[in-house]
């Protein structure tokens, strides 16, 4: 699956990755497993300390990797930053999130990795999700970095994922 | 005496699907949609146990539950976090489990069965 992603960012930018819930944590690390140079993974739904447990159990090098986590300040207290590690209100403070991911995109990471438009949809309506994700691909697009989109293929949102499929370059549903 | 849960989710589903099930259980469920609905039947209905998801839309959770004095609360959580941090959550004076979603809802009874002392 990693290579099949690997050889269509070749010829894409940007990728929205549909996974099934149950592999979700195999499919996130082999993602990274295949990945090589700077990558800044946003987070929504897992806390910065548990993908760095996860990873580091998966031997992952983290070092190369900036995260931005938009989901520990919801449950615990946590400064705006720490090492490798910057973090927003909650996943529903897109404008917050919108600015931070821009500051981080001009810093010209190879990847960036949006973990997940799924959960976007707990704080927000499909409407402003949907033009969050067009006018993140659209700032992407102004420089190098590839992106891949993660969600969940999940049916109560097909609506979202056929629109953001129609903003990013490729759609891959690993569902199929 | 009927022990009384309150179910806590943004969620409809799992709203409906727990307190159905707990119902069947012998219990009395009143359910909230936000951590603000929940502060406020808390109020008034003074629950034995409180199942409250731990991400929801509005006033952060991590803020409402505190001023649950004297209430156990179980958090359902989508979240991943880490060991530690779980442990840390679990430091919380009210907080009695953390329950991993999606979760088994059986286990789930028993769960609120021993938590809520019935």
């Amino acid at each position: 699956m990693a290579q099949d992603l690997k050889k269509e960012l070749a010829s894409n930018q940007t990728v929205l990755l549909l996974m099934p819930g149950t592999e979700y944590n195999e499919i996130i690390v082999d993602v990274l497993k295949k990945l090589s140079g700077n990558i800044c993974y946003i987070t929504l739904n897992k806390t910065y300390d548990s993908l760095i447990e996860l990873f580091k159990k998966k031997k992952i090098n983290t070092e190369n990797i900036v995260f931005i986590d938009a989901i520990s300040k919801t449950i615990k207290n946590v400064p705006d930053q720490g090492d490798g590690v910057y973090y927003v209100s909650s996943p529903g403070a897109m404008t917050e999130l919108s600015l931070t991911i821009e500051k981080f995109i001009r810093h010209k990471f190879d990847y960036l990795i949006f973990d997940s438009l799924t959960n976007l949809l707990i704080y927000e309506s499909k409407a402003p999700v949907s033009k969050f994700v067009s006018s993140l691909v659209n700032k992407i697009k102004q420089g190098k970095t590839k992106a891949i989109f993660y969600a969940l293929s999940v049916k109560e949102q097909e609506t979202l994922i056929k629109e953001s499929g129609m903003f990013v370059d490729k759609v891959i549903d690993l569902d199929k | 005496m009927t022990k009384k849960i309150l179910v806590v989710d943004d969620e409809p589903d799992v709203r409906n699907t727990v307190k159905t099930v707990l119902e069947k259980n012998g219990f009395e469920v009143i359910s909230a949609i936000s951590a603000d609905d929940g502060f406020k039947k808390w109020q008034v209905e003074k629950p034995d146990l409180v199942l409250m998801d731990i991400m929801m839309p509005g006033t952060p959770v991590k803020d409402v539950i505190p001023k649950m004095k004297g209430t156990k609360v179980a958090y359902l959580s989508v979240v991943r976090t880490s060991e530690a941090e779980k442990e840390d959550l679990m430091r919380s004076k009210n907080i009695v489990d953390f329950i991993q979603k999606p979760f088994d809802i059986n286990e789930l009874v028993k769960k609120v069965k021993k938590l809520a002392g019935a």
